[in-house]
């Protein structure tokens, strides 16, 4: 075990609600770890499974995919597909060698500006305990 | 009128959700809006509900697109801290005199950083989280409230009260503090013009027998919607004014009814939704609902009733006769419909309270020349048919200013003045 | 051709200046390839500030623009517009979060600027890919089609009718009027529905914009908004019309519930056991009893229970009028008859609004009896009728009446089903039709263009029929406008030809039933009219081959790939 391990961590936020919530963890001054790197997407339901795999592949220690809360999707259902295709992903993680618990699904509501700072920071913590992604060593 | 349906401006008074929609439907045919909104964000009373019945949903994601969409408007001017003066002429050429109060805020520079409150010495109570909470004299009513940029309140402002501070400018380095600022009297020419003005809710002091403001755990339903909220006082947290979360709920619907002989339509539906908010906060949560007749009227509000039912809520039909203090909650008598009396000892109580006409309805309802009802409501032109028009032509009204309705009932009236404005000017 | 990517970092004050640092950011990407320009600029959305921005991006020839700023959400469309002033088009253009996404949440400033670093270079990778879109529209058609001529159907004719707009009103009986028509009555002023109706018609008949069609039904309704190409069929004679419309308006109205599901009430099995519409129908002056209330032996009654929420339970909702139509009901048979004893049973009143509970009081006042009772039963008794009932201590009462009156739940019309599935749009377990969004769009249903007012929608009293049938026309005229192109969505997603398999799984998913399947093709082909761009369809291709305009694969990898470096 060498130095501090800092976490890459990529995040798909959805346009309406949760990058929404995490502008509004800015403008409320929360902290939100700085190894979170946001990529937005107009709805969760975009995120495709092969897109998370890629992302795993090209190094990330963590995924995060946050939505508006099921219900509330702008675009009515795109979140119910993004959560079958988590739970789906969960269980096929362990088959591309990846710890299920590096991939997290959350709804970020466009007022819980509070809420994405605490679920970025438990995030990283989980992630940054489990050390990194066993995939980084395979691609070195 | 012009037949040139481009050319059309409309004003509408109201920045509400009636307000918002109707603005911009009018918008995206080509009109020219005025929305004159009173306060200094626009929103309205449903920006303060953290959630929606009966799905539950997200209030401030739900409207943020008509938010997002109304700010980048190019056809509709958006006027807070302003209100109607006087209004002349007639369907087709209206001329309006709107007062725009100044915000000492320059809205083209301030990018909502919000470094000005820190160093604002004053502190009050801040009426939009229903004094839950305080404020500065420069400050904006809740995270997240639009347009995001500051107001100074003159009225507690220490250099508008004749000293010399000037803290928020000088920690503000987008030069978007101006106290030079003047009010503004703004003459518009207009061919219609909505009413939107919202509502108000009955002012519980009014009702002493239930405690409130006497009682240590009594609160009103809209105090109640600030402290779910997760942009509010408390952060979404539930807890009584000792900072602990309470074991037991009350929930008296009907509160001002008798007194103003209405029935405020939404109540039951929104002490419903806090009781179902309430459980899943705090599962475990003993909630008690007394009402004298549950309005869930439609097509789905019933369910949603049941649901609630099913989960544990009990809902007693009772009369309340007396409510007291009981160590640090409440003791609530009350008398069932066969006469039964019993008491329920709960940790907090909340008021459904009446709904009532926004604040300047009677000044309002002068200055356009349209009539009100007994209650304050503006007067539809045919009861039981013409819900949205006046007796005045080209004066139209949408939403609770009329009549306390829900959300959908409101929403379909502003886009029926859409309909008849449009309609119109054809 | 070369890409010249320019990238502006704005400080925002000091709101980005202090929290990150600018230079080493300038220095980091500087050196990247394509970067024809980096520079830093103290507030970018001001008028100098987009003016600057204007100018730099003529001036350098830039085919791409990078701003490094506050949150898209904030001046995405301001510094789109200024490509647009610049000759640049805008869809070549990406943000990068640096404010709220960054320095507001970054306290260590050597984080801060890593991150920013990393943002700004994936939205530098992704423009690169990026593609220049065009806004698109197509024509329509500002005609509306009106299915259902009772009083919300002729409403919404009234509105929308114009000399540039014509409405066609198909109704499937002989005359226009619905049920309101035949109530004598109306709540609260009680004055005559038929008077209402013929008032209502002489605005509509008289409009050469408004054809009407009675004795016929929509046969078929294909295409989608804006566009809809309607079959309407006269049922006698079997003549077609087929004509072209922007829009469609169903209002057709509702049903009373069938009671013969419910024995316990006594209809169809005792005599004098009547339903509201079968009241109504006797009070009205041609009716079957030439407007005298009276029981089937011919004498009036001495004593009338009116029942209330009959269904209520088994349907699982409040039909919300009935209430205030049973007043009026004790009110017509206290003035017709004032010797009669009339009771109601209810099991909650349901009186909304400013005016309602007035009514009720008033009509109390009268001398009408309002009995909270649950758990009804309906018998014979000799030659009159015992209801019995449930009170709140439980107790079982009975109460002897000469006639009933039931208030059953109310449906939506019988037709609603037929259309449902012609317009594709999904029915709820209680027959209503899917709205847009229940509190947001409550007159616009799932499927674009065709809205949905009135009982059909959801069991409502006149007033506000007539406010939601000009709320739809108010939702037309805003957009479609005679001569006015309908502008469509730009990041629309395209679904490729060469890899499409016809297996259908974007169809199955897209939220908007915005795709349609190319029979002769046989491939799926997004209809752009409908696309919001979600991307769902994208995500669920399992060839790639539906991909949404600037939300691509390649597009968004390109994200990935930086950020990770």
């Amino acid at each position: 075990m060498g130095g501090e391990f800092t976490p890459r961590i990529v995040g798909f936020l959805c346009n309406w609600c949760s990058y929404a919530g995490a502008d509004l963890a800015g403008s409320t001054k929360q902290k939100v770890p700085s190894s979170l790197s946001v990529i937005k997407v107009m709805c969760s339901g975009r995120v495709e499974p092969v897109l998370i795999a890629t992302a795993y592949l090209r190094g990330a220690d963590g995924v995060l995919l946050a939505g508006c809360h099921p219900g509330d999707c702008h675009y009515r259902e795109g979140n119910y597909y993004a959560r079958r295709r988590f739970a789906l992903l969960e269980k096929t993680m362990e088959t591309l060698g990846l710890e299920p618990a590096r991939l997290m699904l959350a709804w970020v509501s466009a007022s819980e500006g509070q809420r994405f700072g605490e679920v970025t920071n438990l995030f990283t913590e989980r992630i940054k305990e489990m050390g990194p992604s066993p995939l980084k060593k395979a691609l070195l | 009128m012009e037949n040139n349906k481009n050319s059309i401006s409309v004003l509408v008074i109201g920045a509400g959700i009636a307000g918002i929609e109707s603005s911009l439907l009018l918008a995206n045919s080509g009109a020219k809006v005025y929305l004159v909104e009173k306060a200094s964000y626009f929103g309205g009373n449903i920006i303060k509900c953290e959630e929606v019945f009966p799905n539950m949903e997200c209030a401030t994601c739900m409207i943020a697109p008509k938010q997002q969409e109304l700010l980048q408007s190019e056809s509709i001017e958006l006027l807070t801290l302003s209100e109607v003066e006087d209004v002349q002429g007639s369907v087709g050429d209206f001329t309006v005199k709107v007062k725009k109060r100044a915000r000492y805020v320059n809205l083209e520079n301030c990018i909502g950083c919000n470094e000005c409150f820190g160093p604002c010495p004053v502190e009050v109570d801040n009426e939009f989280e229903e004094k839950l909470s305080k404020r500065k004299a420069i400050y904006i009513p809740c995270p997240g409230a639009l347009p995001n940029a500051p107001v100074i309140d003159t009225d507690n402002c220490l250099r508008f009260k004749g000293e010399n501070c000037q803290l928020c400018q000088e920690n503000c380095v987008f030069d978007a503090i101006d106290y030079t600022q003047q009010d503004e009297s703004l003459e518009l020419n207009v061919q219609a013009i909505v009413v939107a003005t919202g509502f108000k809710t009955y002012d519980l002091t009014q009702a002493p027998q239930y405690g409130y403001g006497k009682l240590n755990n009594v609160y009103s339903m809209v105090e109640v919607e600030r402290i779910c909220a997760s942009n509010g006082p408390t952060e979404g947290q539930i807890v009584l004014r000792n900072g602990k979360a309470p074991e037991s709920v009350a929930i008296i619907h009907c509160v001002g009814r008798e007194e103003k002989g209405y029935c405020s339509s939404v109540c039951c539906m929104a002490s419903i939704k806090q009781a179902h908010f309430l459980k899943n906060k705090i599962p475990g949560l003993k909630i008690t609902q007394l009402y004298s007749d549950l309005c869930v009227p439609g097509r789905v509000y019933q369910r949603f009733y049941e649901e609630v039912k099913e989960s544990g809520v009990d809902f007693i039909r009772a009369t309340v006769s007396e409510v007291k203090g009981q160590g640090t909650g409440v003791a609530i008598k009350y008398k069932t419909e066969n006469g039964e009396e019993n008491t329920l000892n709960v940790d907090m109580l909340i008021l459904a309270p009446a709904i009532e006409p926004g604040v300047d309805s009677a000044r309002l309802a002068d200055i356009l020349g349209i009539p009100q009802d007994e209650h304050g409501f503006f007067n539809e032109k045919e009861p039981d048919l013409d819900s949205v028009d006046t007796s005045r032509e080209g004066v139209f009204i949408a939403g609770c200013a009329q009549s306390p309705k829900d959300v959908p009932d409101t929403v379909a009236e502003a886009e029926a003045t859409v309909g008849k404005i449009l309609s119109l000017s054809r | 051709m070369a890409k010249k990517i320019g990238v502006y970092v704005c400080e925002c004050g000091n709101n980005i200046a202090d929290n990150v640092d600018i230079d080493r950011i300038i220095k980091t990407i500087s050196p990247m390839r394509n970067i024809e320009v980096i520079e830093k600029y103290r507030l970018l959305c001001s008028e100098d500030g987009k003016e600057f921005l204007k100018q730099s991006i003529k001036d350098n020839e830039l085919t791409h623009l990078v701003v490094a700023a506050c949150s898209p959400k904030q001046h995405e469309q301001t510094f789109m517009n200024v490509c647009l002033a610049a000759g640049l088009n805008p869809y070549l253009f990406q943000m990068a979060n640096i404010r709220e996404q960054c320095a507001w949440v970054t306290p260590d400033k050597e984080e801060a600027t890593d991150k920013a670093i990393r943002q700004i270079t994936a939205a530098i990778a992704r423009v690169a890919y990026q593609e220049a879109l065009g806004k698109r529209d197509i024509d329509v058609s500002p005609d509306v089609l009106v299915i259902g001529g009772g009083i919300a159907g002729i409403r919404a004719a009234q509105v929308l009718a114009s000399s540039d707009r014509k409405v066609y009103l198909v109704e499937k009986s002989s005359s226009l009027g619905g049920k309101v028509k035949s109530f004598d009555k109306l709540f609260t002023k009680m004055e005559s529905g038929s008077a209402l109706i013929d008032k209502e018609l002489r605005k509509v008949e008289k409009d050469e914009n408004v054809e009407v069609f009675t004795d016929s039904e929509v046969e078929q309704i294909l295409g989608f908004f804006g566009n809809f190409e309607i079959k309407v069929v006269k049922e006698a004679t079997g003549e077609e019309r087929e004509f072209n419309v922007g829009a469609v308006v169903l209002a057709t109205g509702f049903d009373l519930m069938d009671l013969k599901a419910l024995p316990q009430y006594g209809y169809d099995k005792l005599q004098d056991v009547y339903t509201s519409i079968e009241f109504e129908e006797m009070n009205v002056p041609g009716g079957p009893t030439s407007g005298k209330i009276l029981l089937k032996n011919g004498k009036p009654p001495g004593s009338v229970a009116i029942i209330h929420c009959v269904g209520r339970e088994e349907k699982g909702y409040c039909s919300k009028v009935c209430c205030m139509y049973s007043l009026k009901f004790a009110r017509m048979l206290q003035d017709r008859l004032p010797e009669a004893k009339v009771s109601q049973i209810y099991s909650d009143l349901c009186i909304p609004g400013k005016a309602y509970q007035k009514f009720y009081d008033e009509t109390k006042g009268l001398g009408v009896e309002f009995i909270h009772g649950e758990k009804i039963n309906i018998t014979q008794n000799g030659k009159g009728i015992t209801v019995k009932y449930e009170s709140n201590s439980g107790q079982g009462i009975d109460l002897a009446v000469d006639m009933v009156i039931l208030v059953p739940a109310m449906e939506p019309g019988n037709d609603t089903n037929r259309f449902a599935e012609m317009l594709g749009i999904p029915v709820d377990n209680e027959g209503f039709l899917a709205q847009e969004h229940q509190l947001l769009a409550p007159v616009a249903s799932s499927v674009e263009g065709v809205f949905v007012v009135g009982c059909t929608q959801g069991p409502k009293n006149i007033s506000e029929s007539i406010v939601q049938s000009e709320a739809a026309a108010g939702k037309i005229l805003s957009t479609l406008v005679p001569g006015r192109k309908l502008e469509l969505e730009v990041k629309t997603s395209e679904i490729s030809e060469t890899f499409c398999t016809g297996c259908k799984t974007c169809i199955s998913v897209c939220p908007y039933s915005a795709i349609n399947f190319d029979n002769s093709r046989k491939i799926a082909v997004v209809n752009e009219a409908l696309c919001h761009g979600c991307g769902v369809c994208a995500a669920a291709c399992p060839s790639g081959a539906a991909r949404v305009k600037n939300f691509a694969f390649t597009q968004i990898y390109q994200e990935v790939e930086a950020l990770l470096k």
